[in-house]
């Protein structure tokens, strides 16, 4: 068979405006990335922005929506941050279901659900991520959130050097990790965009006098770290007992202190430069690991993939894994339950600055259930966009 | 937007103008395609909109 077609001007127009209509297909849909995914506070929070702490985010791509309930008894204050991995779905998922059900009894509860927006925008090149991923909610409408990247969107953040130096503390990583959130801590005001993100999430920590700082993150089962809470020395021994709780409750997790020379991360820098109590916590995804198969929603909800059930087999997987996969529900479960755990001990332990948090559903409930039964169905007076 | 950003996407502009000179000059259809296939994230950056 020829394929050696002559070429004429009149082909040269028909290809170029055949990939000006592929540019405006693709453009449209990855501008619709660009838009905050919807959510529906419950009754009891106040919208604000980060750069309501950091001035220096005002109008810029990287702002991002902070939701604060104050009870009515007074306590501390806790911050759940989901979102610095878009990749990483059961954290902005988690953090999303307490924004939609949480009832704070005592204290004061703060979310931001997409801590890297940009984030959320961007996918990256060979990793063949979905786009969305899609929860029927109970009066049968469907809810979406983006799946987005580790890294901060290129179209906000450019150049990428080829060594990252992390300015407190020199320390000198690939250079890609210069687009991570969880590289970029204390931040600098007048750094890139997302060390500016990362000082305006310190802001916050310091300006609201948070006593008790999640950051929900998901990792690799081919990874040590998974399945656990890694914890600074201030948090270790609140973690040490949710650990044993949660543990008592047929949880396995792991309790992994924060290194002290590994610098940039929450669990590090959080610690060192507030009075927080920072907690990161890791579930399993095999939809962001190595050694997945076809990526697509179906193993982002499930985390079924033959590859790796061919793997535990092997004994290479750091967590249990069987044909059953690992479920968004069960790692969104493992997130709300830890966290309800951690605020019971920390009433146990620090009395005064106790947070309660009620109305939230338990692990068996949200694995039972599914995560769609407790997401709020899209509130069409305000069209579905961010309230 | 920062002057590197300026200068990047002027850079960008010129191999699109480049890009389509040559899908254009070009004689072997196959080659003309490549050139339009090329055209497209260049287009998509030069707009920043990925």
């Amino acid at each position: 068979m020829n394929f050696d077609f002559k070429g004429n001007k009149i082909t040269a127009t028909a290809l170029l405006a055949l990939a000006l209509g592929v540019c405006v297909v693709a453009g449209r849909e990855f501008a619709g990335n660009a838009e905050m995914d919807a959510v529906f506070p419950a009754e009891g929070f106040q919208k604000k922005m980060l750069s309501d702490y950091f001035g220096g985010l005002k109008g810029h791509p990287m702002d991002t929506p902070v939701f604060v309930q104050e009870g009515p008894e007074p306590g501390g204050s806790v911050l759940i941050l989901g979102g610095t991995h878009p990749n990483e779905p059961s954290g902005y998922v988690s953090a999303a279901l307490f924004l939609e059900n949480a009832r704070v009894a005592r204290g004061r509860l703060f979310v931001i659900p997409f801590a890297n927006a940009s984030g959320f925008a961007n996918t990256l090149a060979q990793e063949a991520s979905p786009n969305r991923i899609r929860f029927a909610v109970l009066d049968g409408s469907v809810r979406t959130f983006r799946y987005g990247s580790r890294d901060t969107s290129p179209v906000v953040m450019w150049p990428t050097p080829d060594i990252y130096i992390h300015k407190s503390s020199g320390q000198e990583l690939a250079g890609n990790e210069s687009k991570n959130l969880n590289r970029a801590y204390p931040g600098d005001p007048e750094g890139t965009p997302v060390e500016r993100l990362a000082y305006g999430i310190m802001e916050l920590l310091r300006g609201e006098r948070i006593t008790l700082a999640f950051d929900l993150h998901e990792a690799s089962p081919e990874y040590p770290v998974v399945e656990a809470i890694v914890a600074h020395e201030r948090s270790l021994e609140l973690a040490a007992a949710a650990t044993m709780e949660l543990i008592g409750q047929g949880i396995d997790m792991r309790l992994e202190p924060s290194p002290k020379n590994l610098h940039g991360l929450s669990h590090r820098e959080w610690g060192d430069f507030t009075e927080t109590m920072p907690i990161l916590m890791e579930s399993a995804n095999p939809s962001q690991g190595r050694l997945r198969g076809r990526t697509d929603e179906a193993l982002a909800l499930s985390g079924r993939d033959k590859a790796y059930l061919k793997a535990a087999g092997l004994g290479r997987l750091f967590v249990p894994y069987d044909e059953n996969g690992k479920p968004l529900e069960q790692r969104v479960a493992r997130h709300v339950t830890a966290i309800n755990v951690f605020l019971e001990t920390l009433s146990l332990f620090d009395e005064p600055n106790g947070v309660s948090v009620e109305n939230m559903p338990g692990y068996g409930e949200i694995v039972e259930k599914g995560v769609g039964a407790y997401l709020r169905k899209p509130n069409r007076e305000s069209n579905g966009k961010p309230n | 937007m920062g002057v590197i950003t300026l200068v990047y996407r002027g850079i960008l502009a010129l191999v699109l103008l480049l890009t389509v000179r040559c899908c254009y000059e070009e004689k072997n259809f196959w080659k003309q395609a490549t050139a339009a296939l090329v055209v497209v994230p260049l287009l998509l950056r030069l707009f920043m909109i990925k």
